[in-house]
Order: structure tokens, then sequence, then C-alpha cells
């Protein structure tokens, strides 16, 4: 799996960095990164991911199942 | 486009025969937990209404419409957020700015209110709230919405903006005092305008004494703005006097009335308070969870920028839009058992802190403030039940929701 954050709709709510806290971390201004890349979820984390996915109330959050 | 003579329009002669008409006025105290049976109801009959309350304005009740309005700032504009009142003759900032200002002002301040500086100040907020929970906990009973719950957020935010902890004794009658006067009667508008008087005052005497200082000071949000700029200009004291302001306006009532009702929840649910004992570290999702479930947000107000069709209602410029945000966030469209405190619910994207460039912009204090208060009680007072004989009551619907008194009791540890 896939995940990418779109730069131009997160707004920093921090949902997704504290539920996939492995995968995921913030900026200086609470904003996730890494933004506007494609990172590889790894096996354990997908869990995770779909949840950081389904908590952004922006929706800002693409997954790309393998 | 239309010409000037269609501008003209009574709103209410543009609602389409599809969009049903309601008047609704939300401003009156109810039985807790009155408004979001109301927003369930009118969200599943329909997902647009024309209120005829006040001069008249669009409502959208589903998930999906009141994200939508806060994301398309270019077509909802924040010159207006109280759908009742098209032309206020305040502006608060960055509240009602638009982009792309809007992000200059934000930038200023959104700093000092992320993860990372919340995380400097948790030391701190838990001792805070250790201390408030021992002074209350040998005295087996409090009103826990005047005792505690605006004592608590009042305390954590003056240490984050750098002034004494102890100036709660100020700000918590002030903020209690303002927030009386939006019922409306006149006695209370006198003491609303002299509560907004003593906070103004406040920041003024900080704002003279920082402007002193011969270098900046560490950890002190006055003395940031003192030496921040905008457009290459200093901020000047009317600005920072009305961020700092907004701050208090913002930060200190919401927090107060999200934490009733999540108190409220654990008094009556014996057994999510056991299951956040033995898992503290489900604490974070409950707290989201009392943002989605108990929305004290009934709904939120835009103007509208540009004619548009939004989901078959005919918007026209100057228009009035209400999101009913309570409606959104039990949306069974996105929700599994929407009605349901489900403790540990992981997919939650509720939008209790707004959503698009206006985001809460201390949200992640307001979560840290609330999982601090959840820790710390339970620690010391597991348990806990409501003393009322009567329904509680909360505030209405025009601004943020509280509960008006939450009297619990517990047994006394000898
Ligand atoms: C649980 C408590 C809170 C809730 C439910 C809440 C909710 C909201 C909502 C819904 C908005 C968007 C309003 C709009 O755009 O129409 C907002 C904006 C804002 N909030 Fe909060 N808030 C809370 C706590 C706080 C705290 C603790 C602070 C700061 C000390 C704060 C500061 C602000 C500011 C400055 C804005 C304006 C942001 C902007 O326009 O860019 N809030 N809040
Ligand atoms: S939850 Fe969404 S908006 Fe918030 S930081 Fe993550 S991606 Fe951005």
């Amino acid at each position: 799996m896939k995940l990418t954050v779109d730069v131009n709709i997160c707004r920093g709510h921090g949902r997704c960095y504290s539920l996939a806290e492995g995968l995921l971390t913030y900026d200086e201004d609470g904003y996730v990164t890494p933004r506007g890349q494609a990172i590889d979820v790894p096996a354990d984390q997908v869990d995770d991911a779909r949840n950081a996915a389904d908590s952004c109330p922006e929706g800002a959050i693409d997954l790309l199942e393998d | 486009m239309t010409s000037p003579a269609e501008e003209q329009t009574e709103i209410s002669q543009r609602v389409p025969t599809g969009c049903p008409v309601i008047h609704l006025d939300a401003s009156a105290p109810l039985e807790a937990g009155a408004h979001w049976a109301k927003a369930n109801e009118l969200r599943e009959a329909s997902p647009a209404f024309f209120n005829s309350h006040a001069q008249g304005y669009w409502m959208f009740t589903r998930y999906d419409e009141v994200r939508e309005m806060y994301q398309h700032p270019e077509i909802f504009s924040s010159e207006s957020i109280t759908p009742w009142e098209p032309d206020p003759v305040y502006r608060f900032v960055p509240t009602q700015i638009d982009p792309p200002d809007h992000a200059k002002y934000r930038q200023l301040i959104s700093r000092w209110f992320a993860p990372n500086a919340i995380n400097r100040i948790t030391p701190e907020a838990h001792e805070i709230g250790r201390r408030l929970v021992a002074d209350l906990a040998s005295k087996g009973a409090c009103d826990f919405v005047t005792d505690f719950a605006m004592r608590l957020p009042t305390e954590i935010f003056l240490t984050i903006i750098g002034v004494p902890n102890s100036d709660a004794d100020l700000f918590v009658p002030w903020v209690e005092e303002f927030f009386a006067g939006f019922g409306g009667d006149l006695e209370q508008q006198a003491a609303m305008g002299a509560a907004l008087g003593g906070i103004r005052g406040y920041w003024e005497d900080v704002l003279a004494d920082r402007r002193q200082d011969p270098a900046p000071r560490e950890d002190d949000f006055v003395s940031l703005l003192v030496n921040s700029t905008v457009d290459d200009e200093p901020l000047g004291d009317a600005l920072i006097l009305d961020i700092l302001t907004v701050l208090v306006l913002a930060g200190l009532d919401t927090t107060r009335g999200q934490l009733g009702y999540l108190f409220r929840h654990l008094a009556e649910n014996p057994a999510d308070r056991q299951r956040l004992i033995a898992e503290p570290e489900l604490i974070p999702t409950a707290v989201e969870e009392s943002l989605r479930m108990y929305t004290i947000i009934f709904g939120d107000g835009r103007k509208v920028a540009q004619d548009t069709d939004f989901h078959g209602c005919p918007l026209s410029k100057g228009d009035m839009v209400y999101g009913l945000v309570s409606g959104a966030n039990r949306d069974p469209r996105i929700y599994e058992n929407p009605d349901e405190f489900v403790v540990d619910r992981k997919a939650n994207n509720h939008l209790g802190f707004a959503g698009g460039p206006h985001r809460c912009l201390g949200a992640h204090l307001a979560r840290r403030v609330m999982q601090v208060a959840v820790e710390e009680w339970l620690k010391v007072i597991p348990d806990f039940t409501i003393a009322s004989e009567t329904p509680l009551m909360e505030r209405g619907g025009g601004a943020m929701m509280t509960l008006l008194s939450l009297p619990l009791t517990w047994e006394v540890a000898s």
C-alpha cells in the first residue's frame, strides 16, 4: 500500500499522525510530514494508515492499494 | 451573470420548490441534548433548508456539504460567520479574514499553538490539572462547568501565553460575564461590555510592558507579536489586542463546554470510565469522540461571495449560509452507529474543529487540555455521579453550546 497526503488540502488537523505514529510525523506548524509524495506503508501499519485516512477531516489522504 | 435588478430579489423569493422552508431560532436554552436531536431530525429530513429566521439564510445539514462550505472560502467568505448577522460591525482576526490575507495573520500565531509548542507546556498543564483536582477532591461535590471546566483551560492558556496563570482569577469571571451576555437581555449587555473592557485592558497593560523590553522574551507570546511583521510592517497595538482578545473568546468557553459534555458522559457511563482508567492510551480517542458526538458548534455561518448553484440552492452574493456542524458529525452516511459514543472509535473525521483554512487554531491545545482533564480527574476521582433532580440545561445554539451547570458528587476517600 502507498499513502499520499495532498499538500493543497492538508490543514494540519493532526489526526493522521496521532493515529499512525510509526508512519507519519509533523513539522513545526503541526502539518503532517512527509506531504506530497507517496510513501510505502509496511504491512503491519496498513490498519494505522486506513485509520489515518478515514480520520482526516479534510479528506487529504489517498491510499493506493497494491 | 445576474443583473443588479435580480440581485435585489428577496432571498425568500429565490427558494426553489424542492427546498423546504423552516423557521428555526436556536438561541434559547434547551434541555441538554435537544440541539443534537434537532440536528439529527433536520439532517434526515433534507440536505438543505431555507430558514426564514432573521433576514433568512440557507442551511446545509449533512457532512459533505458542511465540509464543502468550510473548504471553499472563495465561495463561502468569513466576512460574517453569524448567519443572522450578515453585516457585523466588528472584524475578528483571523476568524473573519479571507484567504489570501488570512494566511499572513494565521502564520503569526499558528506555530505558538502547534503540537511542539503544546508539548513544551504539557508538564505544567498536568501540574495545574493535579492541583485543581486535589483542591476539589476533598469536597465531594462541585459544579463541574463553573468550578473546574473553566478554570483548567484558562490557567493552561495563560501559561502558554506567558503570563501568570493565577490571573485566571480575573479571566474566569470576565469570560463568564461575556458569554452570559449572549442571551440578549439588556442588563447583561452592560456586564458583557465591562467584561470585554477588562480583557482588553489586561492585554493593553501586558502589551505596554512588552513594548518596553530591550530584547524579545523567550516563551512569551505578546513579545513575539511585538517583534513580528505583516507585509514588512510591525503590528499595531489594535491588531495585537484584537488577536489576544479573540484567543480568549475562542479558546476558554469552548473548551469548557466540550469538557462539560465529556464529563457528563463519563458520569453517566461507568463502563467507559473504567475503560479509560484501565487503558489511558484511549483517552485521546475518547476526546475526539466527544468532539464528534457532543459538538458544541450547533452550526457555523458563512457569507456567499459569488453567485453559485450549491446542491440545488441558487445562492446569491451576499446571502448567508449555515452549515449544521452537529448534523454533519452524526451523519449516518459517514459514521457507523453515529449516535453511539464509541470510546475507541478509530475512523473519526469529525468537523468539531471546523475545516479548511479556518480550522481551529487552538485544536492541539484544546485536545491536550481535555486529555489532561480526563487523566488527572480519573486518577483521583474514579467514580462520580450527576447530582441533579431536574434535567440539565444547555445554552442555545446561537453561540457555542455548553451545559449551564453540571453538579457532580463523589465519595470522599477517607
Ligand atoms: C474544544 C474546544 C474548541 C472548539 C470546539 C473550537 C472550535 C472552533 C471552530 C469550529 C472554529 C472555526 C470557526 C469558523 O471558522 O467559523 C475555531 C476557530 C478558532 N479557534 Fe477554536 N475551538 C476550541 C478551542 C480553541 C482554543 C483552546 C483556542 C486557542 C486558545 C482556539 C482558537 C481559535 C482561533 C484563533 C480560531 C480562528 C481560526 C481562524 O480563523 O483561522 N480554539 N475553533
Ligand atoms: S489529518 Fe489530514 S489535514 Fe490533518 S495533518 Fe493529517 S493530512 Fe493534514
